[in-house]
């Protein structure tokens, strides 16, 4: 059983437009232009319990969307879903002491008060226990490293410091699901590695079930096994991370660098040569023939250095956010 | 009872964190007071007006006049106390920071609508309102009556609950319009009628500001409680229109909220 | 010129964006009057009031008419605006063009006020021929045109009132928390409420020494017929005479706060 599930899932909203100029002014005043965006198209997808999805896409594809819609905040305008045995919009409240939302542009706390604060508000609303919550902040802001933080006013916090109070006041009432809307938007390096790690060890222990989004590919890669690729509403791939550059020929690059020049052409005899110096080159090979190639490079070559990586994921995900483009300008 | 305990504590946590958060800005604390000062002179004019000519209103003296006034300043210092959270719903919601108060469990009005208060724009208000009430009361020699008393603030705080529903209403407009300044600044000086008692106007506008829009009962029927003035038929009706409003309020708050969950992106 | 034709073209265009709100804040204007109304007629027809105002009652009542609207029209709004080009380095931008400050603020100021000024205007001349007939009150042509220009300098005084206010801000730069109450109590000291005259002659001598008046209650004190002509033509040099001075004021003040702007790094 599944404890996210959607189901034909669509969003559709309307929208006005402002022609520029005192002219559109004039107009606008008598008269607005209603049109309509499919934000969601027939999205289907579900999440077992304890497993991070990461949900990708490009801006606008509709991911915040397919989280609102989880959470309660949107009506779908067809389709179903349950997560947790809920509907989410039905938004009754013991659905919502089983989930959490993070959204790293919006935020929770009180911005003129320490973060402690309104920790306590959550535990009140959440009506938590004494002892869990002491329990609970303890281990958060040690996890965080965030201890000596919790009473500084929060808008004094540094973008990073922040988040992390986000993700913590989020935590309080021990959510089964967390949906995190890119949680690491504008952080430093440092502070999207600490985050990474701490949503890692966090899933590990409690086994709680998380779906992700984010533009960063190094969150995707460390946190997700599996991730649902969107692209203009609709649901463009859903499998297994290491899947995607495989659907795209099995193929691995191979990375040289040699003590003597060599001819661009004795290169390409091998595979696509995606970067080429005198000295050095890489080159797209099929995955099976990697060992085979690798013994006729070092022959003809004279090869000093040698790596052998896969494609970087960000090209195989890019190919899908570009293709429902490419799609639809074929059959608009 | 529980869940009222339970609303009551968080009402609470929220009056001292709106009183933590605005002692962080002392400015801004003194700069909302220094306002309501000016505004204060705006109304204590027509006091002045009133006392300089001396005119008799429904046979009321100018003393018991004052009375009216003090009542309208006193209701628009605790009108202002909650006035912070109905100023922050249209740009809640077109931010979109209601999204995070959607997922909480428990009632999204309350938390949205009693969740920041003002503790400068009371001030004046309440103050100058309480001397005015105070000194003319006894200047226009009204008994001092348990019951005359208690009726004047039994109706102060129906009147308080009444503001709040009706005030809410236009505020929530701004689910459906970007900008409700406008709607604000009208429902705001509609406010304003209450400066004078009632009965300065015509009849149709006294029946219209009881029965239809009922902005007369919030600060009228304190004041004619304590003058003996009130007909039970009246007094019956100040008590049921919170109620009224209150499920109007409530349906409207529904639809609004409705309309957000379906429109917004 | 273009370059501030074109800033009061913005100013306009901004002002017609919110179609509403901008036709509800005008509504907002007449309540006051209808409650004040209410209040003169009650008075002047109350047998045990005491009325040495110096106003009659036709005069009163147009007084109470038009000085909320008067008071709305030569509002401002724009001190907000210089204070965050002075505290955010907005300034910048104008200095390093040759554009005068003080003309791009009037222009915009003009600009905006456009969309608000026709309907006022519009509903002061209702208000006017509304009063006349219903009051029977006589009213020269005279007054009329005399009135328009009074309200023409009154604008400019007002613009140029809170345009040296808002110079503070080069000194004090929380000073834009003030602002909000100095309005308010300038509209009360202008007159926008109730003329200042009815409350004693000190009141009525200190009005006539501030420039504040001059704003709001001589323009309407001319069409209600309280001032005589030779009261009139004094009041236009005296608005006159505090445009010129609070104009050189303003200059004054702008050379010594961007002196100040600039040494202080932008």
């Amino acid at each position: 059983m599944s404890i996210i599930e959607l189901n034909h899932l669509n969003k559709t909203f309307d929208y006005y437009t402002k022609t520029p100029g005192i002219k559109g002014s004039l107009k606008n005043l008598f008269h607005r232009e209603t049109l309509k965006k499919e934000a969601v198209k027939d999205v289907s997808f579900a999440v077992e319990e304890g497993e991070i999805l990461g949900l990708l896409g490009p801006n606008g594809a509709g991911k915040t969307t397919t989280l609102k819609m989880l959470s309660g905040i949107l009506f779908p305008t067809s389709g179903h879903a349950v997560v947790n045995g809920y509907i989410p919009w039905e938004r009754k409240n013991e659905f919502k002491r089983t989930f959490s939302i993070v959204m790293g542009q919006k935020n929770q706390l009180w911005w003129d008060l320490p973060a402690s604060d309104s920790f306590y508000l959550n535990k009140c609303i959440y009506e938590i226990p004494d002892a869990d919550y002491r329990r609970c902040i303890d281990e958060l802001s040690g996890l965080l490293d965030v201890r000596d933080l919790m009473d500084v006013q929060v808008r004094r916090l540094s973008l990073g410091e922040r988040m992390k109070m986000e993700i913590m006041a989020a935590l309080i009432h021990r959510p089964r699901i967390i949906f995190l809307d890119e949680p690491t938007i504008g952080l430093d390096i440092v502070s999207q590695r600490k985050i990474r790690e701490f949503l890692k060890y966090y899933n590990e222990q409690t086994k709680t079930t998380i779906i992700l989004t984010s533009h960063y590919m190094r969150d995707v890669e460390e946190l997700c096994r599996r991730c649902v690729i969107i692209n203009q509403g609709s649901v463009v791939y859903n499998g297994e991370l290491a899947d995607i550059n495989r659907l795209f020929g099995n193929k691995k690059l191979l990375s040289i660098k040699m003590s003597r020049p060599a001819a661009r052409e004795d290169l390409e005899r091998y595979g696509r040569l995606r970067e080429y110096a005198p000295n050095a080159a890489t080159l797209e090979i099929e995955h099976d023939k990697i060992a085979d190639y690798s013994h006729k490079l070092i022959e003809q070559f004279a090869v000093v250095d040698f790596t052998v990586t896969d494609i970087p994921l960000e090209e195989g995900i890019e190919i899908f956010y570009r293709k429902e483009q490419q799609v639809s300008l074929v059959t608009p | 009872m529980k869940r009222l305990k339970y609303y009551l504590k968080l009402l609470l946590l929220f009056i001292r964190f709106s009183l933590m958060a605005q002692m962080e800005y002392r400015l801004n604390f003194v700069s909302s007071l220094l306002v309501e000062i000016g505004y204060l002179l705006v109304k204590l004019s027509y006091v002045a007006v009133i006392y300089s000519t001396g005119v008799t209103i429904g046979g009321m003296t100018p003393d018991q006049i004052v009375i009216f006034i003090g009542s309208y300043i006193l209701m628009t210092g605790l009108y202002m106390f909650f006035i912070p959270s109905f100023y922050a719903i249209s740009g809640n919601v077109r931010e979109g920071r209601l999204d995070m108060l959607i997922v909480k469990p428990l009632s999204l009005q309350f938390i949205m609508t009693l969740q920041r208060f003002d503790f400068g724009m009371p001030i004046p208000n309440v103050t100058g309102g309480l001397i005015l009430i105070c000194m003319c009361w006894s200047r226009a020699g009204l008994t001092v009556s348990f019951t005359h008393i208690a009726g004047f603030i039994l109706f102060t705080l129906t009147g308080v609950f009444l503001t709040y529903c009706m005030f809410l209403i236009p505020k929530l407009l701004s689910f459906w319009f970007v900008s409700t300044s406008g709607i604000s600044q009208m429902t705001d000086a509609l406010w304003d009628f209450n400066n004078m008692p009632m009965n300065l106007y015509s009849n149709w506008i006294q029946k219209l500001g009881t029965f239809i829009i009922p902005i007369f009962v919030i600060t009228n029927f304190p004041g004619l409680c304590a003058m003996d003035r009130l007909t039970p038929g009246y007094a019956a009706w100040g008590l049921a229109v919170p109620f009224l409003a209150f499920a109007l309020q409530r349906a409207v708050f529904k639809r609004a909220v409705r309309h957000y969950t379906s429109a917004s992106s | 010129m273009n370059k501030y034709k074109c800033t009061f073209l913005l100013g306009l265009e901004e002002s017609l964006e919110y179609r509403v709100n901008f036709a509800l804040s005008l509504i907002s204007t007449f309540f006051p009057i209808v409650i004040q109304t209410f209040l003169w007629t009650r008075i002047y027809n109350s047998p045990d009031a005491v009325i040495d105002n110096g106003y009659t009652y036709p005069q009163i009542i147009l007084y109470s008419l038009l000085a909320g609207m008067v008071s709305k029209l030569v509002s401002t709004g724009f001190e907000y605006e210089v204070n965050l080009d002075i505290k955010e380095g907005g300034l910048n931008k104008y200095l390093i063009r040759p554009v005068s400050y003080l003309r791009y603020r009037l222009s915009a100021f003009l600009g905006k006020k456009v969309p608000a000024a026709g309907i006022l205007c519009a509903a002061i001349a209702a208000a006017i021929i509304v009063a006349v007939t219903a009051l029977s009150m006589s009213l020269t042509l005279s007054r009329v045109v005399l009135f328009a220009a009074a309200l023409c300098l009154a604008l400019l005084l007002n613009f140029i009132i809170f345009y040296c206010i808002s110079m503070a801000g080069f000194w004090l730069t929380e000073i834009e928390k003030l602002y909000g109450t100095i309005s308010i109590v300038l509209v009360v000291l202008s007159g926008g409420v109730f003329p200042l005259d009815i409350f004693g002659s000190l009141a009525a001598r200190i009005s006539v020494i501030l420039p504040f008046s001059y704003t709001t209650q001589f323009p309407v004190n001319i069409v209600n017929g309280k001032l005589s002509m030779t009261e009139i033509l004094t009041g236009m040099l005296v608005q006159a005479a505090w445009i010129t001075a609070l104009f050189i004021l303003a200059r004054i003040l702008w050379n010594k706060g961007i002196r100040r702007y600039i040494s202080a790094g932008g």
